[in-house]
């Protein structure tokens, strides 16, 4: 599905990924992200190559690196908010005083302090995808990936996703890969790639209009 | 999270349950079976009674002029050992109605020593003090009145009858040869239930009485003696008393032979090999398979709806090992709470409620569930949990997370 396809991105980029449905955006994704392997190739993050670790270490890997942000948001319906976020950490070892911290962190860095025993059902959109956000970044990891996070929701509630993102970047330095469709999610990134038909494509015209954005 | 799934796949979980407690109940009623007749077939080492049977003939019918010195172990020199205690049997079939026989109006009773009831009977001879007091004192009134019965107390609820009422039986065996017999007690709640206890002098005098008023002897006057049990100390001194009786040219016609209780008690049980096989080979591990494939089939479903959050639990980092540890313990759980609740239900029903379960196998009465049935409980709801949520654990774990996100994209 991709060929031939290189690509650098440095710690604390903001790159954006858009494509039509089938350019391989979301398998470009999988692979940063450890959820698949390359059939030629490798993959490295950081200095690890995440390409020759076997199933079991690529899940412990996840685990501290890599935080995910699904475009369904994905919580478990049978956990509050609070067990939702706290579930990667479950993975670590910590005490039950330092996840509880965490999770709370996360929580108010999101403004969910106030919703932490709430279910999913008894969230809005918005919400929950804040829940998602807070459990993709409760471990502290290298990198965030966010498969269309703003697909499933209202314009508001997809201003107030991006306005998040954007600031835990700027107060947590994370490198963040998004997967969009949306062109006002991908003004939101230091640089935009295109995928078509597997390949890579840099569009140096949505860099410039971001950049005008911003300033 | 495994106690929130539980309760969040409800139906699945009350599937698990519902099955468990079904066939939980039936597991544990044959092997509660199986574990009395095991029991009773089991040789024991020290202490044990053995029976004198006919060589060649089941049931037997051995002449009571065997039963003296069989009772001395057929003893007869210096040196010879002879048992500690014995006890003779002989099987009385009777009916309260000859004209309408019916299962309910019929009886079978042992006629023995009455004192022997509470030394060489099993489970009579260890009774609480005040089932024994009681018991005692329906024997003396058998030893003062010889025309006294002791009756197991289904078999008294069955004939409608009454401690202290009279009652006249019509022989079923001893064809023509009628018993008129006072109710003088019960036995214990348990094995006897459906058993019944005469004094052997009054079957004797029957016998006797047969031979004055029709001038000739009853045709099984010389038939009479069906068992004699003999108590030895140990396997040496059993050895012994075989050997004394198999030596002794007082028992040719017919012949004896002298085995364990164990061994006599498989001997009976003989006839019902082939059920006896079939219930613990072909039942028990059907009823096994039958709730594992259920269990498998409700936990697969589960495994398939919730495919999407099992891949989401991997993307945080969970092991192919952990998810199938979360699969496998949620069903355990159900099958172990579920196994256990319906062990004890049906230990407090059987036991309690009903006072055992009928099983006509053989000679035995009433079976009971053992105590520990309520391991067996847990065991077959854990085991067969884990056994029937193995591959939908399996299929959980391998669980490809980029093909299920494709699916729901």
């Amino acid at each position: 599905m991709l060929k031939d396809l290189t690509l650098n991105v440095p710690e604390g980029d903001f790159l954006g990924l858009m494509g039509p449905s089938g350019s391989g955006k979301t398998t470009l994704l999988n692979l940063i992200a450890g959820l698949d392997k390359p059939s030629e190739g490798q993959v490295w993050v950081g200095d690890e190559r995440i390409s020759s670790m076997t199933e079991s270490q690529l899940a412990r890997w996840r685990t501290r690196h890599v935080g995910f942000i699904f475009q369904f948001y994905h919580l478990m319906p049978v956990l509050t908010a609070y067990e939702n976020v706290e579930l990667p950490l479950l993975l670590l070892p910590l005490s039950a005083r330092q996840r509880r911290d965490q999770v709370l962190t996360a929580l108010d860095l999101v403004g969910l302090s106030d919703r932490i025993r709430h279910r999913p059902g008894q969230l809005s959109g918005g919400q929950q995808q804040r829940v998602g956000i807070a459990r993709a970044i409760v471990t502290d990891p290298t990198l965030i990936v966010a498969d269309e996070p703003t697909g499933d929701l209202d314009a508001r509630s997809a201003d107030e996703i991006l306005d998040l993102l954007d600031e835990l970047r700027r107060s947590l330095h994370k490198t963040i890969l998004l997967v969009t469709h949306d062109p006002r999610a991908a003004q939101r990134a230091d640089r935009v790639l295109h995928l078509e038909k597997g390949q890579l494509v840099e569009q140096p015209e949505v860099l410039h209009e971001a950049a005008g954005a911003r300033s | 999270m495994m106690l929130k799934n539980i309760r969040r796949n409800l139906i699945g979980s009350l599937v698990i349950v519902l099955g468990t407690m079904v066939l939980v109940p039936v597991v544990i009623f044959v092997w509660s079976i199986l574990a009395f007749l095991d029991a009773a077939t089991d040789e024991k080492s020290k202490n044990f009674k053995g029976i004198v049977t006919e060589r060649w003939r089941l049931p037997s019918q051995m002449p009571f002029a065997y039963a003296a010195s069989l009772s001395d172990g057929a003893a007869s020199k210096p040196g010879d050992v002879k048992p500690e205690d014995s006890m003779t049997w002989q099987f009385y079939g009777g009916t309260l109605d000859p004209e309408k026989r019916t299962r309910e109006n019929s009886l079978f009773a042992i006629a023995t020593e009455p004192r022997k009831l509470c030394t060489m009977m099993d489970e009579l001879d260890t009774l609480p003090p005040e089932e024994a007091a009681k018991l005692d004192e329906a024997i003396q009134e058998m030893e003062r009145n010889r025309q006294a019965i002791i009756m197991g107390q289904d078999r008294l609820a069955a004939v409608n009858k009454r401690v202290g009422e009279r009652i006249k039986l019509y022989g079923i065996n001893y064809r023509d040869l009628d018993l008129e017999l006072e109710i003088v007690g019960t036995f214990p709640e348990g094995r006897y239930d459906n058993t019944a206890a005469i004094n052997r002098d009054y079957l004797l005098a029957a016998l006797d009485a047969y031979e004055r008023q029709t001038g000739k002897p009853h045709p099984l006057a010389d038939k009479t003696l069906n068992l004699v049990w003999l108590r030895v100390p140990d396997s040496e001194a059993f050895a012994q008393v075989a050997g004394q009786i198999l030596a002794s040219p007082n028992y040719t016609s017919p012949a004896v032979k002298f085995e364990t209780a164990a061994s006599g008690i498989a001997s009976f049980l003989d006839a019902y090999r082939d059920l006896i096989w079939g219930m613990r080979w072909l039942l028990a591990p059907a009823l096994l398979f039958t709730l594992a494939l259920v269990i498998s089939n409700a936990i697969s479903i589960s495994v398939r709806e919730r495919q999407t959050e099992l891949a989401v639990l991997k993307v945080l980092g969970f092991r192919p090992w952990q998810i199938m540890v979360l699969v496998l313990g949620e069903a355990s759980l159900v099958g172990l709470l579920a196994g256990l609740c319906s062990a004890g239900a049906t230990f407090a029903t059987v036991n309690l409620v009903f006072g055992g379960f009928k099983f006509p196998i053989a000679f035995f009465g009433a079976f009971f569930i053992p105590a520990e049935a309520l391991a067996w409980g847990v065991g077959v709801g854990l085991l067969t949990a884990l056994l029937g949520s193995v591959m939908p654990a399996w299929t959980a774990s391998r669980i490809r997370v980029s093909e299920v996100f494709a699916k729901v994209a």
